[in-house]
């Protein structure tokens, strides 16, 4: 599949609020925020790649050369009606990873916080750019495309972390994956999306996002 | 005359027996009476124009099927089979798809490489006989200026583009029809339209717009409606009959072109052509004809320059002249500066964006491609072109996917044989800038005759009226005392005697002066009544902003002074902060300060503070510490949040430095030692860090080990330090293991420190099972727990 690299004019100041613990504050310097938005903007390096396999939701197995057999948790019942699945990897490289640290280094703690929340917002906006393209390439044989459901999520152990970089051949935008299956740069993305024949409900797809974590102490939890 | 295309292509195949994952060019060669017959079956339904079996016959999309060395005889082959099939009325149109990959920067493809190989195909075609060239289902603008560009050096037969649109109107990759239009009717397409993608219901109104904003005939081939997967089947519902119907409603929308894309049979083009074929005339809309308003564009947003429309501000500050750190910044590649000029300028105001790139000594060619490329991937405000040097305009014009203002061109006929071929061939604007090889004419009415030469020149080598911009020249009012009233009186005679809109550069007027901001902003304001359209400013100059504010109310361009009244008028927000009333002791000051985390506000507080004679500790103990306290407090309650905790942090630090600054020998007294590190195996430290500097500032001497740190280490660091306190991170599931390992060593090796553990995934169950001490769910918490630890 060709590289995509999306383009990002405009961060989306809820979303980084959100990432960063702070839509329920109502007082706090918008030019902090500002500056946290232009730097993630100037320095995040967006790309995508992506693969498309043929799906056998019997078995939930991903029919790649190496088919990839998928665990009965969550991800198996959610490409239930799956005929195909997309297989995808997004990052925005190391640079803004770098400037989080330095901040830190340079004690400047919250524009550090501020610019790790850009920069989740600036790949989950790159994902869903991809996935738009996806989606009209999809849509255009009929298929619509499920919400993207990542490793880690739901149950679906990180440890098929590899399995998924290598699918999405993610080499090819420079995305690893560490011993213990983080992902390099550390603001990437590797997603599975399903392709039905059938409409899904985007509106039930957007809510079940948080309802998968087990991660209760997130800063970005929505209630 | 409407004239009717054909329909699908694949789906006649796929009925004709073309086996799944089968190259269906090959055919072409293979079974060309195949071909041959539909295309056949599609003029005896009423086809004017067929399209030929090539839309995938590039040389990248033919290497899937290893046959990217049958680029030639697919295309011939294809033409033949067409030709055979001809009527004495029926024209070819050689079909030529998108590559299937992005062009940079959207993607790894060159523009060069996609060139050539769109080259190579149309050669073929236009060699092979084709009446005409369509480029179609295209998404990426980019590719589309490629493949034009190629088909304008190949041949000069008409070229009809279209695009593929999404449902919101746009190409997948942010190009919306107007713009679209702008930028390949500049560049000479003699067709512009859409297909694919959507059904003929959803394309109607793009076909409006395209229809309100192009000189050029329209085409439109819409799919048979929005497909469904039945039976592992894309089907496409809707009928023939009621294609027509859409049909006469594209036609009397402007479509001058009307065929089908995926899922239309001859049947879908039957119905089509009776449908249109009944249309008068006379009830179709007439063509657009050309105007004065020069139209620039990025890829996704258009821009309109001229009198019956708002001024527009051109951003100056991307310009290297006189601007050391900024020069730096280009000449070693890293652009940071240039990004971050471009965002900020957009943030005040600017709506188009100056590019220089003139630093002595560099590759200006090299500079101002990636400075283009890199610009259009942040913001969606059009560009300007700033250069003399030739190979830089080209870099720039061709790495640019929208059409651009070339900045400038004057009457010296060097430039003037450069520079218009170049704007032609890309589709740019110029800015006419009235220097003639006898230099700079001193008096409006001379500048008037330069510009006309240059006006003169540019039509001859193809532009057309909506392809200027006519600078009125600023001269030094320093040096020559008439330089503002002749540029004012240029304008008018611009206004008077061409009508294209007018730009001027406005701070030349002012160099040499103190207080240029002040006659900056009086001649804008005196150039705008006198007819200025886009004046080239620095738009973060805030008399500036008030000038150019209160020009759009008094010129008509803000009605009713909205957009005057939503900037300028009073909010409630400040009127209440006015109200807030500042506690008069200034311990009580310098804890407001740190609780509000204002950092900048905390310093000459504290130094205010020493000088009133308040010691250290008493500032620590009764303004530092209950600050920090207050605002742990508020956060547990859920009043305060993370970033602000962090600026609290922040303010306790300058706080505390200033102290340290004044009172070099003021010994402070750590809380106690902690070592931190995120476990072996974990590359997260933001959560680490975060509890690192909230620690530190708290009075806790912190040693912080950083990330993916070994048991081994994370021992050894606590007995050399005789750490009072461990906390340990980890992320994920597959690390929280590394916390038992490591708590496990430290009491083997005797280590007598209290840990405390945290990190997303970590829950107070596990750290129990863990053996740590205690479990902090944040990085406040921790703070708690220290303090409490080292109370005991």
């Amino acid at each position: 599949m060709p590289i995509y690299n999306p383009i990002i004019k405009n961060l989306d100041m809820n979303e980084l609020k959100r990432y960063s613990g702070l839509t329920k504050c109502t007082e706090f310097p918008q030019s902090l925020l500002d500056q946290a938005c232009i730097e993630a903007q100037i320095v995040s390096k967006p790309k995508a790649i992506w693969e498309i396999y043929d799906y056998d939701p019997i078995s939930s197995t991903i029919l790649s050369p190496e088919p990839l057999h998928l665990p009965p948790t969550v991800i198996s019942k959610h490409l239930a009606n799956s005929q195909k699945v997309v297989v995808i990897a997004v990052t925005i490289g190391t640079k803004l990873e770098e400037m989080v640290s330095e901040y830190f280094t340079k004690n400047e703690y919250t524009l550090g916080l501020l610019l790790d929340a850009a920069g989740t917002t600036a790949v989950e906006i790159a994902a869903d750019q991809a996935c738009e393209l996806i989606k009209q390439q999809a849509n255009k044989e009929g298929y619509s495309p499920l919400f993207r459901f990542s490793p880690g999520y739901g149950q679906w152990d990180i440890t098929v972390q590899p399995q998924i970089l290598s699918l999405a051949h993610a080499e090819d935008i420079n995305i690893t994956a560490t011993s213990s299956c983080m992902l390099l740069p550390r603001k990437s993305i590797t997603a599975v999306i399903g392709l039905t024949a059938t409409v899904c409900n985007a509106e039930h797809d957007q809510d079940s996002k948080c309802d998968q974590c087990q991660q209760v102490n997130c800063l970005a939890r929505k209630d | 005359m409407i004239y009717i295309f054909d329909g699908a292509m694949g789906t006649m195949l796929q009925n004709a027996g073309l086996p799944p994952g089968y190259c269906p060019e090959l055919w072409n060669q293979e079974q060309p009476d195949i071909i041959t017959a539909i295309h056949k079956s599609y003029i005896d339904s009423g086809a004017d124009i067929i399209e030929t079996n090539t839309f995938g016959a590039n040389r990248i999309k033919l290497t899937h099927y290893g046959l990217q060395d049958k680029v030639r005889q697919l295309n011939t082959a294809a033409v033949e089979a067409a030709r055979a099939a001809c009527g004495p009325n029926t024209k070819i149109a050689g079909s030529v798809g998108p590559t299937g990959k992005l062009i940079v920067p959207l993607g790894d493809l060159t523009f060069d490489y996609a060139y050539d190989v769109f080259f190579e195909q149309i050669s073929a075609l236009d060699q092979a006989g084709v009446d005409m060239i369509l480029i179609e289902t295209i998404i990426d603008i980019q590719e589309m200026r490629a493949a034009l560009l190629a088909a304008k050096a190949v041949t000069k037969k008409p070229v009809i583009c279209q695009m593929s649109f999404g449902g919101d109107e746009r190409t997948v990759t942010g190009t919306d029809p107007v713009t679209a239009a702008t930028i390949l009717e500049a560049m000479g397409a003699d067709v512009i339209g859409a297909n694919c993608s959507l059904g003929p219901a959803q394309l109607l109104p793009i076909v409006q717009k395209l229809s309100q904003v192009t000189n050029c005939p329209i085409s439109v081939q819409a799919n048979a409606g929005m497909p469904s997967l039945i039976n592992k089947q894309t089907i496409f519902p809707m009928q023939p009959k009621e294609m027509g119907e859409w049909a006469e409603k594209l036609a009397l929308a402007g479509a001058r072109y009307i065929g089908g894309c995926c899922g239309t049979t001859p049947e879908h083009i039957k119905s089509i052509q009776q449908a249109v074929k009944s249309i008068s005339i006379s009830n179709l809309p007439t063509i657009q004809q050309a105007n004065k308003t020069t139209a620039l564009t990025s890829r996704s947003k258009t821009i309109y320059l001229g009198a019956n429309h708002p001024t527009v501000i051109i951003g100056e500050r991307i310009n290297p002249t006189g601007r050391k750190q900024l020069a730096a910044d280009i000449a070693s590649g890293q652009f940071i500066s240039v990004k971050k000029e471009a965002l900020a300028q957009i943030r005040a105001g600017a709506h188009l964006l100056d590019v220089n790139m003139g630093v002595p000594g560099i590759n200006q060619a090299e500079a101002m491609q990636y400075a283009i490329q890199e610009l259009s991937m942040l913001v969606d405000a059009p560009l300007v072109i700033d250069t003399t040097d030739t190979m830089a305009l080209e870099a720039g014009l061709k790495a640019y996917p929208g059409r651009a203002l070339i900045n400038s061109v004057s009457a010296e006929p060097e430039r003037l044989e450069s520079f218009l071929p170049l704007a032609k061939k890309y589709g740019a604007a110029i800015l006419c800038l009235p220097i003639s090889s006898d230099g700079v004419p001193k008096t409006a009415q001379d500048r008037l005759l330069v510009t006309k030469q240059i006006i003169h020149k540019a039509f001859e080598a193809g532009l057309k009226p909506g392809d200027f911009v006519l600078d009125a020249l600023i001269l030094t009012a320093a040096a020559d005392a008439s330089a503002g009233k002749e540029a004012l009186a240029t304008l008018k005679l611009y206004r008077e005697h061409l009508g294209y809109p007018t730009t001027m550069g406005l701070s030349n007027i002012s160099f040499g002066l103190p207080r240029r901001d002040a006659i900056n902003a009086t001649f804008c304001a005196m150039a705008l009544d006198a007819g200025l359209d886009a004046p080239i400013l620095n738009p973060y100059d805030p008399l500036m902003q008030h000038t150019l504010a209160a020009s759009a109310l008094l010129l008509g361009h803000d009605p009713r002074g909205r957009s005057y009244s939503i900037n300028y008028a009073p909010t409630s927000q400040t009127e209440e902060r006015a109200d807030h009333s500042i506690p008069k002791n200034i311990i009580e000051q310098i804890r407001q300060a740190i609780v509000s985390g204002e950092k900048e506000a905390v310093i000459p507080l504290v130094e205010q503070a020493l000088k009133e004679g308040y010691s250290s500790i008493t500032i620590s103990e009764q303004a530092l510490t209950t600050a920090m306290n207050e605002v742990g407090l508020a956060f547990g309650s859920g009043q305060c949040f993370l970033p602000q905790v962090l600026l609290a942090a922040e303010s306790m630090r300058a706080a505390f430095l200033t102290i340290k600054k004044e009172l070099p020998n003021h010994a402070t007294i750590s809380l106690g030692t902690v070592i931190l590190a995120t476990v072996k195996g974990d590359i997260h430290d933001l959560g680490k860090n975060i509890v690192a500097a909230l620690l530190e500032n708290n009075g806790f001497t912190v040693i912080d080990l950083g990330k993916d740190i070994s048991p081994d280490k994370i021992v050894q660091a606590a007995l050399d330090h005789k750490a009072d306190i461990v906390g340990l991170c980890a992320l994920m599931t597959t690390t929280m293991p590394q916390i038992d390992i490591t708590i496990a060593a430290l009491k083997a090796a005797g280590c007598q420190a209290r840990t405390i553990v945290g990190g997303a995934v970590l829950t107070k169950e596990y750290a129990n099972q863990a053996n740590a001490d205690s479990y902090a769910a944040n990085g406040v918490d921790a703070v708690t727990i220290a303090k409490k630890v080292m109370s005991n």
